[in-house]
């Protein structure tokens, strides 16, 4: 790309805007515009504020946790940025990235209002030549486009694509544009290519689609599956503290990392076991295995084999009921038992009786002795004392068997009936779980800690360990994320792996895991339904998505962002005419992204964002967005504790320059849509009328700090509400009793199906009552070569790794890395990769032998090589890799983004090499199951 | 008078470099000449491969080796112990960089680290050696106290944020971030510490909470028996103590 892009045309009333002054134009002079330097100069030319400093309160924007953020502000200029003390998100901390938030505001590289593209040819390579253009020609352009597809009955041509949706006021707007204007394509979202995989396999298991709620700082063990809980793991602030917190209790939580590289979160922990890629599911049936056998589940939320004996026998099946033999060999073993103990008590009573013949002879030689002894008093004495110790002994004796002879009629009083049972009764009796002994016969019975070894790498004796561990250390957490999932047997992998959560009753426990409450809303007093119009209600609106989710492509799949230029470049199911970009570049990020070049070559292109990026270099407009300080936006906290958080920005400061908030954007596009739809818009007027209504809500319920209105809200920057609202206590549903203030109202099992486990029979199903769907099981069975009677269990299946190379690539996320922008800050590429002194680039990690065998020495440059592309870094040599895998970040490689992203080193997107191959089940893109060649330049 | 000194719990940090970045925009640092830096190791080979941390600001010595070579008393001690750098007294001679046996001085004409250059980028019309938008209210920077946007041609060093510690309430045992009354006298880097490795308070007053921990968890300081007793201690837990190197001949 060429300079020219950054340097983004000002004009000079913009320049008025940003500078704040009329004089200050006069000093700088005209002739120096447009240039870098102009940012510097309005920013010295501020008019001063008085020197008083302002805190604003806001929610961080740099991942997508929301910490809450206190905004300094002085003499018009924002300074610092920390932790709100008093958000539950932040707590007064944050996390490197958060401190970046004025970087953004103040980037050198801004686009600095809308602009226009004038060179009509497209490619990486060639200049857009952006001329400035106002707002209303900008949206008058986009609406003409849009009515003209809807005059053509081509609305579905439209497509809206984002990624970080924050709320009713942004992603929030996207169902109603959807049906309004009458395209399934607006909302595109792009969480297959984040961390659907985790949601899908919880929703399988435990009818939730989400991420969880954690309860950290209750746990004792924590098993860590591919997520970078010290780097990238959400909400990374909250984590690092629930890990002080965790690491410094009297009972310090042990915990045990699986990667496949050492990075800080292995390296922090107790145990980092590097496992092959694309297995962590073999490993955590290896553990299941060993829980069952050696009777390590939870009884009291699992339940229990009825008899009391433990029946998983490593390789032997489980026989669901108690057969007639059953039955007979327990009456027979309880005979034998009851004859053994008759001839037991016999022995026993002869015993006694010649004990007491033994005592009484033992007496009557003493008594003898004492007539003989008659007349001597020294003997007289001595026997005396004999026969007084005696007696003496004898009586101790009978107390001590009246003590037991009690003790035993007591203990019989307590005994429980011993359990009948009948032929046809189930072997083991499941609480709050299901399909258990199933799960068993059709997987477990065979997954040996030995058998994993061969699949994972990882040391039988080390899995048995854990397993140990994790089975007798209470509570105890299982957690999964794109490293364990991102691969094609992700979803049957995250499976195996939550299952351990409920096989050590974790599930809603305290120190266990929940899931996210929802903040009250209030909404605005139209409703977009009112506004259809006969072309939106059309039958013929009903398309299918570009991305064919919900069709019998991806039946399960939530989205599928990256079949998106797929389709569009095959036009199946049809190809897209427009298309503007929220929060998102995919043409970088995306899996084998340059076939998002061709798709963006030949469409319209609107990008939204405020920097400039990939998709800026193929933009036929940019619209753009205000930075985070400058925009009102709201949003729900993402998962954390459970209780419920509502969070809201205030702008630290005014607009430096003529953009535009997105939600606003929206609605101002909406309002120049022919018909009804323009009324509704025209009616809704701007995002700052839906957060006023949503704020409403919170006079019936005022949050703990109080805040009960748009003005509190706006000025605490959060409401919430504690506690979560319900527990798991020993096998048994709790809802939060206001009165008593405790988890003290038992809940019915209808209850517990309606609000905490929402499958369909209201119970941690093992056997996935989802997946055996009538239109899933044929789908899986095609997809997976099941058979049908096995589709619905957590197994392990062989990861298929595309790319056609020798080395697992995995492109992890750093704990610098804030979303999407980081690559263009130089303070965060200074600090990017610390483990492997990655300060002005980014380095392939790969192992001394690895490396060594193809003739690599450290500092090398080397190129990373697959069947749809190939990239070029420099190699650090690294023992902390295993040796059949390399690591490179998703990072640097940008070519449309800023200044400070040229020559960083790396020569382009690791999604380059990274091949377009999906789960079946979930969608998740397969980020971390590509093979690759790397060899010397 | 208060002695003010840091504690830092190695087994709590998890090297996210919070801390480096908080105290580089609170003091306007420049890419990769961070005041608070954290220092990476790796070695050996997994399964018995390490990486490990170590976060190290300016060590504010009770002798420290700076003050002494200084030619024109720039580099001095505070009453209330702290290291400290007078920009209008400083050369830029360097010679305290050599002396410090800590690595923890910066000077500000160096070759940038991630090009282009920030300085002209964001470049300054007078003395300062850049102008970064964010820079800190004009009113605070203090040259006396090597606060502010380093000027040119001249060496800084962590203050341990002496424009904020310095307004803190005489007498006060501690400078805990999570006490509102005390938030904004205490460090940046103490302010951002998620996990809670990061103790600051008075050293001199044996009720500190500081001074507690140096007690109980056997607190050290780094390279001590260079005797310039830091008043920076660590507390190393079962996290390991100071990093050293298994290596016994790299060369093999």
């Amino acid at each position: 790309m060429s300079m020219d892009l950054l340097k983004t045309p000002i004009t000079r009333r913009r320049f008025l805007q940003a500078t704040g002054t009329a004089g200050a134009l006069g000093a700088v002079g005209a002739g120096t515009l447009p240039n870098f330097a102009t940012l510097t100069e309005a920013q010295a030319t501020t008019p001063p504020s008085g020197g008083q400093t302002v805190v604003t309160k806001s929610f961080c924007h740099q991942c997508p946790a929301r910490c809450g953020i206190d905004v300094y502000t002085t003499d018009g200029r924002v300074h610092a940025v920390y932790g709100t003390l008093d958000n539950p998100l932040s707590e007064g901390k944050l996390c490197p990235k958060g401190h970046y938030g004025q970087y953004l505001l103040y980037d050198a590289d801004r686009f600095k209002g809308p602009m226009k593209r004038t060179n009509p040819k497209k490619g990486r390579n060639e200049d857009p030549k952006f001329v400035p253009i106002s707002w209303d020609e900008a949206l008058d352009t986009v609406a003409k486009r849009l009515n003209d597809l809807r005059a053509k009955n081509e609305s579905h041509r439209f497509g809206l694509i984002y990624g970080r949706g924050w709320g009713a006021t942004d992603a929030g707007l996207f169902k109603d544009w959807s049906a309004l204007y009458g395209s399934p394509n607006i909302g595109l979202g792009h969480s297959s290519m984040c961390s659907d995989g985790s949601e899908e396999a919880k929703k399988i298991l435990d009818g939730n689609h989400a991420y969880n709620a954690y309860d950290y700082a209750n746990t004792n063990y924590m098993l860590v599956f591919g997520a970078g809980f010290l780097e990238s793991f959400r909400p990374f602030t909250g984590n690092m503290r629930a890990w002080g917190v965790m690491r410094t209790k009297p009972a310090k939580t042990k915990v045990t990392f699986v990667d496949v590289h050492l990075n800080t979160s292995a390296a922090s922990a107790d145990r980092a076991l590097l496992i092959k890629p694309g297995t962590d599911g073999a490993m955590a049936l290896a553990i299941a295995h060993v829980i069952l056998t050696e009777g390590l589940w939870d009884k009291p939320f699992v339940g229990n084999f009825v008899d009391g004996v433990n029946h998983f026998k490593p390789g032997e099946t489980v026989a669901a009921v108690f057969t007639d033999e059953d039955i007979r060999n327990r009456t027979l073993a309880k005979e034998k038992a009851a004859a053994e103990k008759a001839a037991a008590d016999k022995i026993a009573a002869e015993k006694a009786a010649a004990e007491k013949a033994k005592t009484k002879a033992a007496l009557a030689k003493l008594l003898e002795e004492q007539v003989l002894a008659k007349g001597n008093p020294a003997a007289e004495k001595a026997i005396a004392g004999k026969i007084a110790k005696f007696e003496k002994e004898e009586a101790k004796k009978a107390l001590s068997e009246e003590i037991d002879r009690k003790q035993r009629e007591a203990l019989d009083k307590d005994k429980k009936p011993e359990p009948e049972i009948k032929a046809g009764q189930a072997l083991f009796e499941e609480k709050w779980v299901l399909g258990l002994p199933e799960w068993w016969n059709a997987v477990l019975k065979d997954c040996t800690p030995e058998w994993a070894e061969k699949i994972t790498t990882i040391p039988a004796k080390t899995i048995h360990a854990v397993a140990r561990e994790f089975g007798t250390t209470h509570p105890a957490i299982a957690i999964f994320e794109r490293g364990a999932h991102a691969h094609t047997n992700g979803t049957y992998s995250g499976m195996a792996i939550h299952s351990l959560n409920a096989l050590v009753g974790s599930m809603f426990a305290q120190g266990g895991l929940h899931y996210q409450m929802k903040p009250p809303a209030g909404k605005l007093p139209i409703k977009a339904e009112d506004f259809m119009d006969d072309y939106a209600k059309a039958p013929e609106r009903k398309k299918p998505r570009i991305d064919m989710v919900k069709t019998d492509k991806w039946p399960m799949a939530s989205n599928m962002l990256q079949e998106v230029a797929k389709n569009h470049n095959t036009a199946a199911p049809y190809k897209l005419d427009t298309v503007m970009f929220y929060m998102t570049g995919p043409v970088f990020s995306g899996p084998d992204c340059t076939a998002w070049e061709k798709m963006l070559g030949e469409i319209f292109v609107i990008n939204t964002s405020p920097f400039p990026d990939e998709t800026s270099v193929y933009s036929d407009l940019i619209l753009p967005d205000h930075t985070y300080l400058e925009r009102l936006q709201v949003a729900d906290t993402y998962p954390y504790q459970g209780y419920p958080i509502s969070m809201i920005r205030t702008p630290a400061v005014k607009p430096l320059y003529d953009t535009r908030v997105f939600g606003d954007m929206l609605i101002d596009l909406g309002k120049r849509i022919k018909g009804p739809m323009g009324d509704y818009y025209k009616q809704v007027g701007n995002t700052e009328n839906i957060i006023k209504a949503i704020a409403t809500a919170f006079a019936e319920k005022p949050g703990d700090n109080g805040v009960n209105s748009y003005e509190s809200w706006k000025e605490k920057g959060v409401w919430y509400k504690k506690p979560y609202l319900w527990r798991q206590i020993r096998g048994e549903f709790y809802e939060w009793d206001k009165a008593t203030k405790s988890y003290s109202k038992r809940m019915t099992q209808e209850a517990v199906k309606e609000k905490l486990m929402k499958t369909p029979s209201g119970k941690f199903e093992f056997k996935s009552g989802y997946l055996e769907e009538e239109h899933h099981v044929h789908y899986l069975v095609e997809k997976f070569g099941l058979p049908a009677e096995m589709i619905a269990f957590p197994q392990y299946l062989p990861a298929n790794h595309a790319g056609g190379g020798d080395l697992h690539f995995v492109s992890p996320k750093l704990a610098m890395q804030a979303e999407g922008r980081s690559g263009n800050l130089p303070h965060a590429t200074a600090s990017m990769q610390p483990s492997v002194g990655g300060k002005k680039t980014v380095y392939l990690e790969i192992h001394p032998d690895t490396a060594a065998k193809r003739g690599i020495k450290d500092g090398d440059r080397v190129r990373v090589k697959s069947s749809v592309g190939s990239i070029e870094v420099y190699a650090r040599l690294y023992g902390g890799i295993r040796p059949d895998t390399v690591a490179l970040p998703m990072i640097h490689g940008h070519w449309g983004m800023g200044r400070w992203t040229k020559n960083r080193g790396v020569s382009g997107s690791t999604n380059e090499v990274t091949p377009n191959v999906s789960d079946a089940i979930s969608g998740q893109c397969c980020y971390h199951s590509a093979k690759v060649f790397v060899e010397k330049v | 008078m208060a002695k003010w000194g840091m504690v830092i719990d190695l087994e709590k940090c998890v090297g996210c470099q919070a801390c480096t970045v908080a105290c580089g925009m609170e003091n306007s640092r420049l890419p990769g000449e961070m005041w608070q830096d954290v220092i990476f190791f790796t070695e050996g080979t997994h399964p018995s491969a390490q990486l490990k941390w170590f976060p190290r600001p300016c060590q504010h010595c009770e002798n420290p080796s700076c003050v002494a070579v200084c030619p024109t008393h720039a580099t001095y001690k505070t009453e209330d112990g702290v290291v400290l750098v007078d920009w209008n007294r400083c050369i830029g001679c360097k010679y305290c960089m050599i002396a410090c046996p800590y690595g923890v001085r910066f000077y500000t004409d160096e070759k940038p680290l991630v090009a282009p250059d920030m300085r002209k980028v964001l470049a300054s019309k007078d003395d300062h050696s850049w102008n970064p938008p964010w820079k800190m209210p004009d009113a605070r920077e203090d040259w006396k106290h090597g606060v502010g946007i380093q000027p040119h041609d001249v060496v800084s060093k962590c203050t341990f944020c002496y424009h904020r510690i310095s307004k803190a309430p005489p007498g006060t045992p501690d400078l805990d971030p999570q006490d509102p009354k005390l938030r904004e006298f205490t460090p940046a880097c103490v302010v951002t510490c998620a996990p809670g490795a990061r103790y600051f308070g008075d050293l001199s007053n044996p009720n500190s909470e500081v001074s507690r921990m140096i007690g109980d968890k056997r607190g050290v300081r780094l390279l001590d028996q260079l005797g310039n007793k830091p008043q920076v201690y660590y507390l190393t837990g079962d996290g390991g103590a100071v990093p050293s190197s298994r290596a016994i001949n790299k060369k093999v």
